[in-house]
């Protein structure tokens, strides 16, 4: 689903972001991306969903070849992963069903389709009496719960969260990681960048450490 | 597609009603503009007008010697009738000449009491044919009526004609620069006020990037906006100067005097007006364009 050979990235002349990384995910697997800030997390995972380029190496995403892809096939690339930010991207003047109908818009989505989208989102994230509220009214895990919500409104083939419990009570994280897995239950790949090993150790699943740019360490 | 459709105009309208006075200053601007460029525009349809006018009304004028007798003023007639610039010819008598003259001098008479006999020739006036009606044609025309037996003067006002259509030339050229100055000017403006749209919007723009949205879908209710920003003060444009050229110019004279022969015609042509709302539009879109897509490469 997500293959990764020899990636090099630099910005400028002195930061290398990643180091020769070879990652293989495969279809309907969850990983978790570890280590402390700065090793490379966000890097890997914006080069995923081709924010940057690499420097060298190629990256297939459900098996073409993000790097040699034309800009005009972007867009559609992007429609098929569903992104968490670390910063969650709301729009603070809108309300959650309209930050979800967002998505539902640019993916060209029927109306109809959109609603009952947003509402089994809603439903399954628990947040279906938020709907009408603005997200900054919202405590920070629900604004989470928002945020993965709307990564799932194009029914994304692989959701890529970039520290979905980065804010989080401990208590919180564990509810998200839930949610996540959850998410992953239902067949789509989810890659999470984390800094909380204890969290990547309690979910049991594959967790591939960064440091430095390069993968030290893989565990099952 | 529809409800893309309905998007991009609902975002549209949106943007330019919170665009404010920013919108509102970028309308006027651009109105100002398409006014300046309309007064061109009007003041060469006119000198056109009238150009094309005298061109109609233009004569040749071909006076005759007092001492012609009948048979030569035939003779002379049918020949002057035969050559291929000519393409009417219309005789008047000394004592027609004589009429008209003391119409033309109505109230001053008492001048034409101390000439005696009749001093005006008789003569021929000539409608010269389209192709012949240049300076070096005339000039030919003129030189050989002239060798004419019976013929004394031969007279055409070409040179007001020259000047008139160099004048018209002139202004036309005036027009094509000023007018591409100012809708440069425009299209920065519009340009501003766009970016500070796209600015305001720059954290949905960034989202609806990520999750798969395509230039051409962020960058259209934009550059509606600019169209719409564009064709609104070009149509405020036709406004001003559609009032000011049926109000306020008759009353101070300002149209007749200099356009007597295109005093009747009508305000710009509808497929002009048509034109100016139209290049309103291109300008505001490419001041979107430019707008936008400086921010989607980042």
């Amino acid at each position: 689903m997500i293959q990764m050979f020899h990636v090099y990235k630099a910005f400028g002349k002195d930061l290398e972001a990643l180091v020769d990384v070879n990652l293989h995910i495969h279809k309907g697997e969850f990983v978790f991306l570890a280590g402390s800030s700065g090793a490379g997390k966000s890097t890997l995972l914006r080069l995923i969903f081709r924010d940057e380029l690499p420097t060298s190496g190629h990256i297939l995403v459900n098996g073409r070849n993000i790097v040699r892809m034309k800009p005009r096939a972007v867009p559609h690339l992007r429609r098929t992963l569903g992104i968490v930010f670390q910063d969650f991207k709301l729009l603070r003047d809108r309300s959650v069903e309209e930050n979800l109908a967002l998505v539902a818009r640019v993916v060209g989505m029927p109306t109809v389709e959109g609603q009952r989208r947003v509402a089994q989102l809603l439903k399954l994230v628990g947040l279906s009496h938020k709907a009408k509220t603005p997200p900054y009214k919202l405590s920070g895990g629900e604004q989470q719960r928002v945020a993965i919500a709307r990564a799932l409104m194009n029914d994304p083939l692989i959701l890529l969260a970039d520290e979905p419990t980065g804010n989080l009570d401990p208590e919180l994280a564990t509810d998200v990681t839930r949610l996540l897995l959850e998410v992953n239950a239902r067949g789509t790949t989810v890659l999470v960048a984390t800094h909380d090993l204890k969290l990547a150790q309690e979910a049991g699943r594959r967790t591939v450490f960064l440091k430095q740019g390069k993968i030290v360490e893989e565990s099952h | 597609m529809p409800e893309k459709l309905k998007h991009i105009f609902a975002h549209a309208l949106i943007n330019l009603v919170r665009a404010g006075w920013g919108g509102l200053a970028s309308i006027a601007t651009i109105g100002v503009s398409f006014v300046i460029i309309g007064i061109f525009l009007l003041l060469i349809l006119h000198f056109n007008a009238l150009v094309a006018e005298w061109k109609e009304q233009f004569q040749v004028s071909v006076f005759l010697d007092d001492k012609i007798t009948p048979t030569q003023l035939e003779i002379l007639g049918k020949r002057i009738q035969n050559e291929a610039a000519v393409k009417a010819i219309a005789f008047t008598t000394k004592e027609e000449a004589l009429v008209t003259f003391r119409r033309e001098l109505r109230g001053q008479e008492s001048l034409l009491e101390g000439l005696g006999d009749n001093p005006l020739p008789a003569s021929f006036q000539l409608k010269i044919r389209e192709g012949y009606q240049s300076p070096d044609a005339l000039r030919r025309l003129s030189a050989f009526l002239s060798r004419l037996e019976g013929v004394e003067d031969v007279q055409y006002g070409q040179d007001w004609i020259e000047r008139i259509s160099n004048a018209a030339r002139i202004m036309k050229l005036l027009g094509i620069m000023i007018g591409s100055v100012l809708t440069l000017g425009s299209a920065m403006i519009v340009s501003n006020t766009i970016r500070l749209a796209v600015y305001a919007r720059a954290a949905e723009i960034e989202i609806m990037r990520l999750v798969g949205a395509t230039k051409a879908y962020v960058r259209a209710p934009f550059v509606l906006e600019g169209m719409l920003q564009g064709s609104l003060g070009a149509l405020l444009a036709l406004g001003l100067l559609f009032a000011a050229y049926r109000f306020v110019a008759p009353t101070f004279n300002l149209v007749s005097p200099i356009f007597q022969a295109a005093g009747d015609r009508g305000f710009l042509e509808s497929s002009m007006m048509a034109g100016l709302v139209g290049g309103g539009a291109v300008i505001g879109a490419l001041g979107s364009v430019m707008a936008v897509g400086r921010f989607l490469r980042v």
